[in-house]
């Protein structure tokens, strides 16, 4: 469905991508797990388009998604929820998500379904963005993203600084559009959350992804968290 | 005349003053808002407008009402067209790099400059105003029975005058609305908060921003004919706009419509007021003094946001 072919990308004259191939299937979570400033988020750019490639190919269903002008790639069903939020600051929580709706001119129906997903948002639709608390925010930005109703959902370390009941809540929302034929490509450091709700891991070092392995093998062969992460 | 009423003449020029100013600011805010582009050619794209109101009232002929209303609507298509075409050709070209732009919009203030010298010549041409009573105004003086009225010689403004200011009021509002009511009010925010998530949500910036900066000229040249009727038409007449603009935007706080407005009253009024009773050149001495105190003490302006 969504597929990568041997990317390099970086910002400017810095090279950050060497060489990504991977792909993600309808209603499987791909997780990308990899130490800090391994180029997750940088691959997550380019698949937006928001990076230009300098080599490679991204594939959706047949269309060559890098050849697109990046305000194109989110209308052929492409959802980023990026690290750190993002979301649009001085907007409210309305608005946010109208943004979200205009991208593939979806329907009241539509906002009704993503705040049933989060009902603490539905009681702050006239609060400006940044004056929620952290884990509404990034419940916001969940929302906006869904609010196109994605095939792919991008998501750039969701449960980052949450308390459990939050990230159980991401979690569960995550699962569920899994659970709908969404194919969906988590960055995750918490290496429980990995194993639990991941189909596939991507391991992705120094901007190369030397292995891609199931959540299945992954939890017998603990050892290869330790060569990737240097932790266990 | 005595202090009071002359003071209240004084405040009415000013208040004309201040309405035009304000138009013009809240073009320039806009564009460095959502763009992060200072336009130094703004105050060129004001002297299209009022260029372009004389030459088409020139054209229509017949009452004067005609050709003003046929200029208010074209100047600002035109112009905000030329600036639109302008964004397109130049300043995406180089990115939109702050130091590239400002050099750009230099280059491009003297292309428009030098290109109406040579075709609308070196005159100041004056457009008739679409209606033009003179309005004798009122005073009160206290007697020994309580205040009473009386119209003291000379004391008078103009219909038209008035409407500029009503004008003035009623396109700020509309642009207000605009702004935060409508969608492509809600897609120009949304580009200025995060232009990289703006694009994520499939917000073509690129347009967005053809769109701004033809808007930021469009309401300068708006603003120009508004006042070419009491101004004349000159191809040098966008610099003291230009520079007050700068002094508006700047204590208003960079990006900050309602601090815009609020600076440009301040400024206009007192602007008119010391030009009154003073002179111009103490009014800008003045002016650009505030400036540099806000500069220092406050430099995210009166009204802007400290930048984190
Ligand atoms: N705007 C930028 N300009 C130049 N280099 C950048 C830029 N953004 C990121 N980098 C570099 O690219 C590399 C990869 O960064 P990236 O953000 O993709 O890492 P990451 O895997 O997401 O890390 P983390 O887990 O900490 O979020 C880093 O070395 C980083 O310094
Ligand atoms: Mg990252």
């Amino acid at each position: 469905m969504l597929e990568l072919n041997n990317i390099e990308s970086g910002y400017g004259d810095v090279q950050v991508l060497f060489g990504v191939s991977l792909n993600v299937q309808p209603g499987e979570i791909l997780c990308l797990l990899g130490r800090n400033g391994a180029g997750k988020t940088t691959l997550l750019k380019s698949i937006m388009g928001l990076l230009p490639l300098k080599s490679g190919a991204i594939h959706f269903n047949g269309t060559a998604l890098h050849t697109l002008p990046a305000h194109n790639i989110a209308k052929q069903g492409i959802a980023y929820v990026p690290q750190g939020r993002r979301l649009f600051s001085e907007l409210t929580v309305a608005q946010n998500i109208e943004v979200g709706l205009m991208v593939q001119g979806r329907s009241n129906q539509t906002r009704e379904r993503v705040l049933d997903l989060f009902p603490r948002l539905r009681e702050r639709l006239k609060q400006r963005a940044e004056t929620l608390s952290g884990g509404e925010q990034q419940m916001l930005a969940m929302a906006r993203a869904l609010s196109t109703e994605p095939r792919v959902l991008l998501l750039d370390e969701p449960t980052e600084g949450l308390q459990p009941s939050m990230v159980a809540l991401i979690d569960e929302v995550t699962l569920k559009m899994r659970s709908e034929g969404v194919a969906i490509v988590l960055v995750e450091h918490h290496l429980d959350t990995v194993l639990n709700i991941a189909d596939r891991v991507a391991f992705i070092e120094n901007g190369r992804n030397p292995e891609t392995v199931s959540a299945y093998d992954l939890s017998r062969t603990p050892e290869k968290v330790m060569q990737y992460l240097g932790v266990n | 005349m005595e202090f009071g009423p002359h003071f209240f003449l004084a405040s009415l020029e000013g208040a004309v003053n201040a309405a035009v100013l304000a138009l013009m600011a809240v073009g320039l805010s806009i564009v460095f808002g959502i763009m992060r582009v200072v336009n130094v050619a703004h105050g060129e794209f004001f002297m299209l407008g009022a260029v372009i109101a004389w030459w088409i009232s020139t054209l229509a002929g017949g009452h004067p009402a005609v050709g003003f209303l046929f200029a208010l609507i074209a100047a600002p298509l035109i112009v905000g067209a030329i600036a639109a075409a302008a964004d397109h050709f130049v300043l995406r070209r180089i990115n939109y790099d702050p130091e590239r732009t400002i050099v750009a919009t230099i280059g491009l203030l003297y292309v428009l400059q030098q290109t109406t010298l040579m075709t609308f010549g070196p005159e100041a041409r004056p457009v008739e105003a679409p209606f033009n009573k003179r309005l004798a105004l009122p005073w009160f003086e206290k007697t020994a029975d309580g205040f009473s009225m009386y119209w003291p010689w000379g004391l008078s403004t103009t219909s038209y005058k008035l409407a500029v200011i009503a004008a003035a009021v009623i396109i700020l509002i509309g642009l207000w609305l605009f702004m935060t009511r409508s969608r492509i009010g809600l897609i120009m925010r949304a580009t200025q908060l995060d232009r990289e998530m703006a694009l994520a949500h499939g917000i073509p910036v690129d347009k967005v921003y053809a769109l701004v900066f033809g808007l930021g000229a469009g309401i300068a040249a708006l603003a120009a004919v508004l006042i070419v009727p009491i101004q004349q038409a000159h191809y040098l007449m966008g610099h003291d706009p230009l520079l007050l603009s700068f002094i508006v935007v700047i204590i208003g706080g960079l990006g900050s419509i309602p601090g815009t407005i609020v600076a440009a009253i301040f400024i206009g009024m007192s602007d008119g007021i010391i030009s009154v009773f003073f002179s111009p050149t103490v009014a800008k001495i003045i002016a650009t003094l505030l400036v540099a105190f806000v500069l220092i003490f406050r430099p995210q302006g009166l009204f802007g946001k400290r930048s984190a």
